[in-house]
């Protein structure tokens, strides 16, 4: 983990401070700091990434009577400070003023769950040690106060030398005391924002060991809480009783795999209308952008070549935001962390924890958000085997191929009865495949390269909890966005290579006859590698160009085959591959593409991810060649 | 070191957060993890001293304890790493 994080000089970060101040929003998960943020900003808020890791960062303009006060930074959820996970990193990072493109913080607004205030004030002893002006808020006063519990902000502010507020974040209660404190950072009033420092705190924490540091902030925050009259609240009778119900021993699982089923359902059945309206569009916008344009190489590069490529990465854009609306909704009630602790088991056995189940869910529709979303894995070789295995989850770029495939090669016949015809038998089959391959590589892995002792599995349970609305819409957009560019940007620039490699070397004609064209070239150069097992040149530029994404090869060999509107269910594509393909080497690969990691954005990922191309290629060529043999025994076995 | 210390120390590693049943309040002692491991758990507030209540069960059978007024779900291998003894002891 060394390429490509370089700390900013500081000269750099003094140069790039402005006249409009920047304020750091922290906290823990689920203390409604991400809910605060979108009050305080609005729509008025940009993504990017930290350079050289993909956590990204969230700033937003707070403005006030239409001024823009300061800049807000919404930093990641984190525990603490041990920069175990990239998130607590990247916090850290931002708030010593360590990150390139960002200045230091000119002030922290640290975000409390009040209910929870106690633990919560571990992480406030953290971030008061830093010594920048701090504001204290506690979030979720209406659930403090109805459970019965209370603290003595006043008394709190005084102990902690720093501002304290109420407020509800599901209200908005309480959001302008925090937009008064950051005006008086912005009017450089300081006098109230920076730490007094009443609280008696050694002057070297860091050099103690890790446990004395830790008791000594626990002493501190007991004291605190005592002098504040901290009284905390009744459990909530709610979570209480949703617990009992979701934490059954028998109840918990039915749930557990129902809401797991009806996500996955969900994924395929309501995304399918949405998928074909944007199919459509880009087909009939397609086929009148050429007929508009001149008939030009530019026509055949905009056509062919971005709007077909492009519009294939599109195409998946709802069942992402499904996913993500679902992930969502899980996460922000709090039902997420139950479903991790009951999948800990079962991953446990894997070699992997709780924590990989949400990556690992998410993987169903596409690995690139999915490896994103491993980063909450603390444990480096959890994280790790968990981003491994991710892509064998049977991810939708798959489903177009293997939707070709089983259309052209498996009769559609009863196979169990009429319950199941033998075309759904075999995308079950392949769906189990990547399981079992996913299943095996972690084992496998767990116990050679990424051997250790079993991991510590702790997990927080938060209170359950109404989603905001606002939040989620905000994080949808978020997502979408995200997907777009990253996946977008790959998948455009591959298809420009291509249309490039189709149209060269040029004939008297215009371009050439695919086989001769360039790219046509280096599918008979890697044919005797495919040939044991029974693809021609034709696969193989099919598996050439399905490396930009996976369903990039239909239109291929639609491209290939002479077929002007190939998709999935092109009865003309199908007859033509039956001729070219014997049916073991069409299962053969449909096995290929079970196993390979054909799909540059989740390489790209990977890399960003585990901080260089070592995990990267491994993780690839391992892919390919399980890929590769997997399609060589079913060639040789049916 | 004295025998005596021992024998002290060896009774009040008996106990383990794994063993401990439901609702009954114990006090952590130490945890038996290597630091890197261990620190999450300080982090959240398992410091020798601190009070933890396990509240329910997990459909497996691992703990769910409660700590500080937060619920923590801890893995039954995790949890028999996690030294305690009962307030009664004290």
């Amino acid at each position: 983990m060394s390429t490509s994080d370089e700390n900013a000089p500081l000269e750099k970060v003094a140069e790039t401070k402005g006249k409009i101040p920047l304020v750091a929003l922290a906290g823990a998960p689920n203390s409604g700091k991400t809910t605060l943020f979108n009050r305080l900003t609005g729509l008025r808020q940009k993504v990017a990434n930290y350079p050289g890791v993909t956590v990204e960062k969230h700033i937003g303009e707070l403005r006030s009577n239409g001024q823009v006060v300061a800049d807000l930074v919404d930093l990641p959820g984190i525990h603490g400070f041990s920069a175990r996970t990239l998130d607590e990193k990247i916090t850290k990072d931002v708030l010593e003023g360590h990150v390139e493109g960002i200045r230091k913080p000119d002030a922290i607004v640290m975000v409390t769950d009040s209910t929870r205030l106690e633990s919560q004030l571990m992480l406030v002893e953290q971030i008061l040690e830093l010594n920048l002006p701090t504001l204290l808020v506690l979030n979720m006063s209406d659930e403090l106060q109805e459970r019965g519990g209370s603290v003595n902000a006043e008394a709190l502010a005084e102990r902690l030398g720093i501002r304290v507020v109420w407020t509800n974040g599901r209200t908005g209660e309480g959001t302008e005391k925090i937009m008064a404190y950051i005006s008086e950072i912005k009017s450089g009033n300081s006098t109230s924002a920076t730490v007094s420092g009443r609280l008696k705190r050694s002057t070297h924490p860091k050099k103690l060991p890790v446990l004395e540091r830790f008791s000594e902030r626990k002493k501190a925050v007991k004291e605190v809480v005592s002098e504040a009259k901290f009284v905390p609240p009744e459990p909530s009778a709610t979570s209480g009783y949703l617990d009992s119900l979701v934490l059954h021993r028998i109840w918990g699982p039915i749930i557990f795999f129902t809401v797991v089923l009806f996500v996955f359902q969900s994924i395929f059945t309501w995304a399918a209308p949405l998928m074909d309206g944007i199919e459509l569009l880009i087909e009939t916008s397609g086929v009148w952008l050429s007929r508009v344009l001149p008939d030009t190489w530019l026509k055949s590069l905009l056509v062919n070549g971005i709007w077909a490529g492009v519009g294939s990465v599109v195409v998946f854009l709802p069942q992402i935001l499904i996913l993500f609306l679902f992930i969502g909704i899980l996460e922000d009630s709090g039902y997420m962390a139950r479903a991790a602790v009951i999948a800990d088991r079962l991953m446990y056995r894997i070699g992997l924890q709780g924590k990989a189940f949400l990556p690992l869910l998410s993987g169903y529709a596409c690995a690139v958000p999915a490896i994103l979303s491993a980063r909450t894995i603390e444990d480096d070789r959890d994280r790790l085997a968990t981003i491994f295995v991710t892509p064998f989850m049977t991810c939708s770029a798959r489903l177009p191929v293997y939707v070709l495939l089983i259309a052209a090669f498996i009769p559609n016949e009863p196979f169990l009865g009429t319950f199941l015809n033998q075309r759904a038998g075999v995308l079950i089959l392949l769906y189990a495949l990547g399981i079992v391959a996913a299943i095996m590589t972690a084992f496998i892995l767990k116990r050679t390269l990424l051997k250790a002792e079993p991991s510590a599995f702790i997990m927080e349970l938060p209170p359950y909890r109404l989603p905001s609305l606002q939040t989620l819409g905000l994080r949808l957009l978020d997502r979408s966005r995200i997907f777009l560019l990253r996946v977008g940007k790959i998948i455009f620039s591959v298809t420009i290579i291509l249309w490039i490699l189709t149209q060269f070397p040029r004939t008297e004609f215009g371009p050439p006859d695919i086989e001769e064209s360039a790219l046509g070239q280096i599918g008979h150069i890697i044919e005797p590698a495919i040939e044991p097992l029974g693809f021609d040149w034709r696969i193989g530029i099919g598996l050439i160009t399905s490396l930009a994404a996976r369903e990039v090869i239909v239109g291929t060999l639609g491209t290939i085959y002479g077929i002007e509107t190939a998709d999935e269910e092109s009865l003309d594509l199908q007859s033509a591959l039956q001729e070219s393909l014997s049916f073991p080497a069409a299962i053969g690969l449909l096995v290929f593409f079970a196993f390979a990691l054909q799909c540059m954005a989740t390489v790209a990922t990977v890399r960003r991810e585990t901080g260089g191309w070592k995990w990267a290629s491994f993780q690839f060529f391992y892919m390919l060649a399980l890929g590769y043999f997997g399609a060589l025994v079913a060639f040789n076995i049916f | 070191m004295e025998p005596g210390e021992t024998a002290i120390k060896d009774t009040s590693n008996d106990l383990r957060l794994g063993q401990v049943q439901l609702h009954q309040e114990v006090e952590l002692i130490s945890i038996d993890l290597p630091d890197d491991q261990a620190e999450p758990f300080f982090e959240r507030g398992f410091l020798p001293g601190c009070r933890i209540c396990p509240v329910r069960s997990s459909p497996s059978g691992d703990p769910i304890v409660n700590i500080d007024g937060s619920q923590m779900a801890i893995r039954r291998e995790t949890a028999n790493c996690l030294c305690v003894r009962t307030l009664s002891d004290l």
